[in-house]
């Protein structure tokens, strides 16, 4: 099993390696134009450029902060919103419509608003991240609370266990899997506010970095804070993955 | 073009049939027929766009022959930037846009006027207790990230020995933001520019700290932080030299008319900046509009304005905002203008 996992990294080392090459290529062959899409080198140039004048990491944690507290906020308010909503059909009828305005408002929609309640600080900069990602994690974890099988909870109750039983012996256990599993998809989307986020007073950070870079027609640094989002979010992601192998053990077996 | 962020869209196309309106005399001849009946144009309320309003308005253009459909833009970054990818004929832009897209090494545009000079409708505001620039240390000073007010800013503060990523809190905000933050104290001064600027001179505690006169380039060639440059994108020019002559005409009989009837062009352009009609003439009278005739010494000899456009090419080098200084003169084409 192992052996194969390799094999399958090695295929898409293989596969990104052949993209770079062709980027390369066709950008140093002179048939699209640096300003639309500059050659992978010279992006790589200009980290290295910003990295000796000591800017790159300060915008890889100013946004990683701004991602990380906002979707911690969101996260923390909306998973036991969801298990309740999950576990019950009064509060979910009650708060449905609620989420189901709030859902499909881009985080961009909220600048102004944020911006009158919260003013120019990080705080602001949180709150956009936060209605990015905490109506979409709701229903994440209502949704996974709800895929319990019934059959598990109706046997528990009949045994004896009360309610408050049944939702940590029963439900958490049971739903845990899928609640971190929607979470990790949501850290990833939470990445995707960060230039809301950064769009008004912001000087540090990869939105303002990509956005900096767009006003001098830098298209490297636009590049270069793309990839610095992906592969932050990858990091971050390999991190929950491991969280989540220490947490629930027997799911990572199952899947093997 | 949908695409466009904050896209202010206006669409005036002006039928041909209405050449010769009343009161505008039909000027185009045969010879100098436009290629093509429209042009489409990048601008802002911005003041280097204002003979383009009243052009429109007072059928200057129309009596040319030509049509514009005005295209609004918040920044001279995306204004050109649509202008690269073939979005734009011809537009008005602050020139740190023009000479980053030319250090990005595009050569997609023209640079074929430098129409006006200004000083006095862009600078700081600050609360009154903050009399002088360096009252500004410890402070927030709200300024729009590579705009012209950003190198008035970099500029003064250096001029005043303070540090800009140290002394002073640099706050990246839009102009439209500035007003509600000032109110709110979470600025204590902001870089701003015209109608911005004039209506948060007038708001409770609030004064002018400085103007574009403060700025180093001002002592020396007499232009702001961002010198206005009228330019067209190369392929259209060079296809359409006639439109390009025609809207060139167009524009600085519009300029014309401005600065011999400043009463007149302010009730026109009130409407369309939102500023007080007094306030509008002002910034009429204040600033210099440049005719045809000045652009052959402007632009290329002696050309102090382009050797201005190169010193600011070195400044933001300096500020590491562009990694090299183009050199200016090669996008300089003066070919189109009237009486050439």
């Amino acid at each position: 099993m192992r052996f194969l996992e390799r094999r399958l990294g090695f295929v898409g080392f293989c596969s990104f390696l052949a993209f770079v090459s062709v980027w390369e290529a066709v950008t140093r062959g002179g048939w699209i134009e640096p300003l639309f899409l500059p050659a992978p080198s010279r992006v790589l140039q200009r980290a290295v450029l910003m990295y000796q004048d000591q800017n790159l990491v300060v915008h890889v944690l100013a946004s990683a902060r701004r991602v990380l507290v906002g979707f911690a906020i969101a996260a923390v308010a909306a998973v036991p919103l969801g298990i309740l909503l999950g576990s019950s059909r009064l509060l979910r009828a009650a708060v449905d419509p609620l989420l189901s305005i709030i859902r499909p408002l881009p985080s961009m929609s909220w600048i102004p608003l944020s911006l009158l309640w919260l003013g120019i600080a990080e705080s602001q900069k949180y709150s956009i991240v936060f209605m990015g990602s905490f109506a979409p994690s709701v229903l994440y974890v209502m949704e996974a609370t709800r895929n319990i099988d019934p059959l598990f909870v109706r046997a528990a109750r009949n045994l004896g266990a009360s309610r408050t039983a049944v939702l940590y012996e029963v439900v958490l256990p049971g739903a845990l899997p899928s609640i971190l599993a929607g979470l990790k998809v949501m850290l990833g989307i939470a990445w995707t506010t960060v230039i809301s986020a950064e769009l008004v007073a912001a000087k540090t950070g990869l939105g303002f970095l990509i956005m900096n870079g767009k006003e001098y027609f830098l298209t490297e640094q636009v590049l270069l804070g793309m990839a610095l989002i992906s592969a932050t979010v990858v990091c971050i992601d390999r991190t929950f993955t491991w969280v989540e192998r220490r947490l629930i053990p027997w799911r990572v077996e199952a899947t093997r | 073009m949908a695409k466009r962020s904050w896209v202010l869209l206006v669409l005036m196309v002006v039928a041909l049939g209405a050449v010769g309106q009343a009161g505008v005399p039909a000027t185009a001849d045969a010879q100098e027929k436009p290629e093509k009946i429209s042009v489409i144009y990048g601008g802002s309320t911005w003041l280097s766009h204002w003979p383009v309003e009243v052009g429109m308005r007072k059928g200057f253009f129309q009596a040319e022959g030509l049509g514009v459909l005005w295209q609004g833009f918040y920044a001279s970054s995306d204004r050109m930037g649509a202008l690269a990818s073939g979005d734009l004929d011809l537009a008005g832009t602050g020139s740190i846009s023009a000479i980053a897209l030319m250090a990005a090494g595009s050569n997609a545009f023209y640079v074929v006027a430098a129409p006006d000079s200004y000083a006095t409708v862009e600078g700081i505001i600050a609360q009154r207790g903050i009399q002088t620039i360096k009252d500004l240390k410890g402070k927030k000073l709200a300024v729009t990230f590579a705009s012209s007010a950003h190198v008035l800013v970099l500029d003064v503060l250096e001029q005043a020995g303070l540090d800009s990523r140290k002394d002073v809190d640099l706050i990246n905000m839009k102009v439209s933001d500035m007003p509600a933050a000032f109110r709110n104290n979470e600025i204590q001064a902001a870089a701003t520019w015209t109608p911005t600027f004039e209506k948060m001179r007038a708001m409770p505690g609030a004064k002018e700290l400085l103007n574009d006169k403060e700025f180093s380039l001002f002592k020396k060639y007499e232009f702001g932080p961002g010198p206005d440059l009228l330019v067209v994108r190369r392929e259209f020019a060079d296809k359409n030299p006639k439109t390009t002559r025609a809207f060139l005409r167009g524009y600085f009989k519009a300029a014309e008319f401005m600065r011999t009837n400043p009463d007149e062009a302010a009730q026109i352009l009130a409407k369309f900046t939102g500023l007080p009609v007094e306030e509008q003439k002002k910034g009429i009278t204040d600033t210099t509009w440049y005719a045809p005739a000045d652009q052959q010494r402007l632009l290329v000899s002696p050309g102090g304005f382009v050797q201005g456009l190169k010193q600011l090419g070195d400044f933001l080098v300096r500020h590491k905002q562009i990694s090299s200084a183009p050199a200016v003169d090669r996008w300089v084409n003066v070919n189109f203008l009237p009486g050439r």
